[in-house]
């Protein structure tokens, strides 16, 4: 194996050794169906908690597919279906028995283009909590207060809250994206390639908030931009044609992968 | 190749090209020069008849001076049975398009609605007055009819269900709505299908990682979307019933006088205009291109503001 | 999160059962477009049972429509029809062709929009307007001016003169045709126009990079792509054409016979509107809608036509 040397590019603190972390949620014998097609092919994970993951890999290894597990997105397509196991506290999500809306209050998701609802800001925000929790109008307000600025949002649009959210910049309206999903109070965040559609400074402004948030939240994100993963995780899992080739510290993957393949791909062998 | 001979073909060419722009220009002029004609000719009898008269007195017995009576009977009866009409078609349309686009959107049997839906909005308009007038005047009075016949009719409760029947089982304004409401229903299941159907999967999904509830996420996040789409397509059904004299003819007829009971005929601007414009009375005739002149105002305006709220949310969407 | 998860469960259940109970009333809905169209077709059939087991098949074969005798055969308003809107298809399909290649390739871009919202208008026009348009200003101008010419003219031809031997007034089979035919243009131009500009433009572009003239490329590229769905436009507008009621009823002159294309006829829809008010006995209703029924069938399968060959487009469009 050649010794291959990567500067990795962060600008943020370095994740705690692997060891420390407990894991959050962990994958087991994993197998997705496209109908008849098998696009995941036994993959077992573990996602640490308090900690951002990442899945990296070249298009159509599946990296989506597998983010979109976690939620039970998928349930609403009829022809798609997975097998195995997500153990998420105890209890395996993927039991047809587990609430579906359990399941999205503990694991939130942020999509890939921005997209709010058509209303106003505040009731984007607004919108998730009040299906659960009936509050008063007070204690809503200190909600969606909350929300935003973890959102990093706060400043930007506390004087126009009323305002339809499609009058925001796509980084803002991302971030309100990500304030809707964490006004539920979720335990763990699923990032689907979510500064693909942005520029690179509200890309920067993103990535900076996803290492704040993992103070909170367990962080699993999906990207094509090898430097983003490079920039914000603390572990990395590399997928190719729907199995996962390796995983481990970010920093190990980056600078000393274990498996050929890892390395093709880091070092743009292949795309 | 010959140099004279590629030189002709290249000109036969060019006096093609040309000849087929020039025919389509011309094609594009005719269009536009009968559209024209027939607006102007409206406008120009239409605004003869006008008066305010027309609002405020009831349709004049044949061959009354000119002047004398208006219109006022015909357009509160259009008004009535139109507003009725929508009232009816629209909440089962926006359901209907509701079904095709968020539940039955990629299996078969959201394919045969789609089908037999714009079926329904092409067919002819007198077929759907004839299959009214079938099912709420012609079945009744059959049934009666049969009850009265039979030996079983002397029992008083079925008397009195013949009776009933005889009674709802003329025209009526009411029946005319329904009539009316069946030209709006392919409309606007369309048009809350399609638009639906716009709203980026995302947004569903998005909604649905909440934790929401599908009819929740319908309702509240998908309409609201999709909204001056579906508005659009209300207004469209609108404005094609306005018009439409073919399905009135059989259910709710026509009324010379004041009618504000739903269960009688009722008069309308359509089948007013229809029956004053053939006959040989000169002051029905300028009141029927009144009527014509007012129809044709309301439907343009309706339409033109359908279209400039759909246009508003299309620039809104880039 | 912050609500237990026993109240987790309790708010799941209530959602399911709000999920079902939604999903049922709008499947009812849809059902319900279903058996609108089943339900048109049954209750005409059985309205005009009572005809075709009097007459059999004379009902379509015999022209002899006859209230005071009770005898009814449709032939001459089931030929009516379908000549009025062969005409009508005759004049619009070249003129529709013509707008639809106006605003997809020759207008100037300024002038794409305001033409092709007019010719839109043209297609909101509610029916009777066309027919009283019809009937006060175009019969008489074509009564004095063209039908005289047309007539004497005409009617030398060999073959088809005879068609035109009517007396010149102005109304009859020729007029409809007309009337309906301004009528169609827009819904064929709108569709064949929407069609033409589904064409992929790099398509285009080749055809243009290699000298072809507009026309060529109209005619040899985009034509044969947009081929099985301008038919299905044409068969649309022909679907609109033979459901015609009061475009026509005006101007056709209301005589239930078998005529040429200048004298006073018939059509389905135009005998329906004038009949059935005073149709008392129940075999003459019987035939009426016998008649509602033949038209109906006959519309659904061109409009059945015109929808399989829209959808070979839409299939290759994605959508």
């Amino acid at each position: 194996m050649t010794n291959v040397s990567i500067s990795l590019q962060t600008t943020l603190a370095a994740g705690e050794p692997a060891a420390a972390a407990p894991a959050k949620m962990v994958a087991k014998n994993l197998n997705f169906y496209y109908g008849d097609f098998r696009a995941l092919i036994d993959i077992n994970l573990t996602v640490p908690e308090h900690r951002v993951t990442a899945l990296i890999g070249p298009s159509g290894c599946g990296k989506s597919t597998l983010l979109r597990i976690f939620n039970k997105i998928y349930a609403v397509y009829p022809n798609q279906r997975a097998e195995g196991e997500i153990i998420l506290d105890g209890a395996n999500l993927l039991d047809p028995k587990y609430p579906l809306n359990r399941l999205r209050s503990k694991v939130g998701m942020v999509f890939q283009k921005p997209v709010p609802f058509p209303m106003s800001i505040y009731d984007n925000v607004a919108y998730g909590i009040s299906h659960y929790e009936k509050l008063g109008r007070a204690d809503m307000e200190v909600r969606v207060e909350q929300a935003l600025r973890q959102g990093a949002l706060w400043d930007e649009v506390k004087d126009k809250l009323k305002q339809s959210a499609l009058g925001l910049s796509g980084g803002q309206q991302q971030r309100l994206c990500i304030a809707r999903a964490v006004a539920l109070k979720p335990e763990v965040i699923l990032f689907d390639e979510p500064t693909s559609a942005l520029d690179p400074i509200a890309t920067g402004k993103i990535e900076q908030l996803i290492a704040e948030l993992k103070q909170e939240f367990t962080i699993l994100i999906v990207t094509h931009n090898m430097q983003q993963a490079a920039r914000c995780s603390d572990f990395t899992a590399f997928m190719y044609l729907g199995e996962l080739v390796e995983h481990g510290v970010t920093q190990q993957i980056f600078t000393k992968p274990s498996k050929q393949q890892t390395e093709d791909y880091i070092t743009g062998r292949f795309g | 190749m010959d140099h004279a001979v590629s030189e002709r073909l290249f000109l036969r060419r060019r006096i093609t090209n040309w000849l087929a722009l020039v025919l389509s220009g011309g094609a594009a002029i005719i269009g536009l020069f009968f559209l024209s004609w027939i607006l102007f000719t409206t406008l120009s009898k239409g605004i003869d008849g006008l008066s305010l008269a027309m609002f405020t007195e009831m349709t004049p017995p044949p061959g009354a001076p000119i002047g004398e009576g208006g219109l006022l009977n015909a357009i509160f009866g259009s008004i009535v049975m139109c507003t009725l009409a929508v009232m009816m078609a629209a909440p089962v349309g926006i359901a209907a398009g509701t079904f095709l686009a968020e539940y039955a959107n990629f299996r078969k049997i959201g394919s045969v609605i789609r089908f037999v839906n714009d079926i329904l909005l092409s067919a002819p308009s007198i077929v759907l007055g004839l299959f009214v007038y079938m099912v709420l005047i012609g079945a009744p009075r059959q049934v009666a009819t049969v009850i009265q016949n039979s030996d079983a009719g002397q029992n008083n409760w079925l008397a009195g269900l013949a009776n009933w029947l005889i009674d709802i089982s003329g025209f009526s304004g009411f029946a005319g709505a329904v009539a009316l409401g069946f030209i709006v229903l392919p409309v606007v299941v369309r048009t809350t299908d399609e638009m639906l159907r716009l709203v980026p999967t995302q947004m569903r999904e998005a909604a649905l990682s909440l934790g929401i509830p599908q009819w929740k996420v319908t309702t509240q996040v998908l309409y609201r979307a999709a909204m001056s789409g579906i508005l659009t397509g209300v207004m469209l059904g609108l404005a094609r019933i306005s018009g439409e004299t073919a399905p009135l003819l059989f259910t709710a007829f026509n009324n010379s006088f004041w009618n504000a009971d739903l269960g009688e005929p009722m008069a309308n601007l359509p089948v007013t205009v229809y029956q004053f414009a053939m006959s040989p009375f000169e002051n029905w005739q300028l009141l029927a291109w009144a009527g014509a002149f007012l129809i044709t105002c309301f439907v343009l305006l309706v339409s033109v503001l359908a279209r400039s709220l759909l246009l508003r949310k299309k620039m809104s969407h880039d | 999160m912050a609500a237990a998860a026993t109240q987790l469960d309790h708010l799941a259940r209530g959602d399911a059962r709000a999920d079902r109970l939604f999903r049922w009333s709008v499947a009812a809905a849809g059902f319900f477009v279903l058996i609108s169209l089943v339900g048109a077709a049954l209750t005409m059939a059985w309205g005009g049972r009572e005809a075709f087991a009097t007459f059999g098949w004379a009902f379509v074969a015999s022209d002899n429509w006859d209230p005071g005798n009770l005898i009814f055969g449709g032939l001459a308003p089931i030929v009516g029809t379908l000549i009025t809107a062969g005409i009508a298809l005759l004049l619009a399909v070249p003129i529709s062709f013509g707008i639809a290649l106006f605003l997809t390739e020759v207008a100037p871009g300024w002038l794409r929009g305001p033409v092709g919202t007019a010719i839109e208008l043209l297609a909101g026009i509610p029916s009777i307007i066309y027919g009283m348009w019809g009937l006060f200003v175009l019969v008489p101008f074509l009564g004095e001016y063209i039908y005289p010419f047309l007539s004497e003219t005409a009617s030398q031809l060999p073959i088809i003169g005879s068609w035109f031997n009517g007396p010149p007034i102005g109304i009859g089979m020729l007029t409809a045709g007309m009337v309906l035919s301004i009528m169609v243009i827009p819904f064929i131009a709108s569709v064949m126009r929407e069609v033409f500009l589904t064409v992929p433009s790099r398509l285009k572009e080749s055809a243009y990079a290699l000298g072809s003239t507009t026309f060529e490329v109209v005619w040899d590229i985009v034509l044969p792509y947009t081929r099985s769905a301008v038919i299905g436009g044409i068969f649309l507008g022909l679907g609109r054409a033979l459901g015609e009621t009061m475009a026509v009823t005006f101007v056709l002159g209301n005589a239930n016979r078998l005529a040429n294309l200048l004298e006073p006829s018939s059509s389905i829809a135009a005998t329906i509107a004038n009949e059935f008010g005073e149709a008392f006995a129940d075999l003459h209703r019987s035939s009426l809608l016998a008649l509602g029924f033949v038209l109906f069938a006959v519309t659904f399968v061109v409009l059945s036509i015109a929808k399989l060959m829209l959808m070979g487009l839409q299939r290759r469009e994605g959508t």
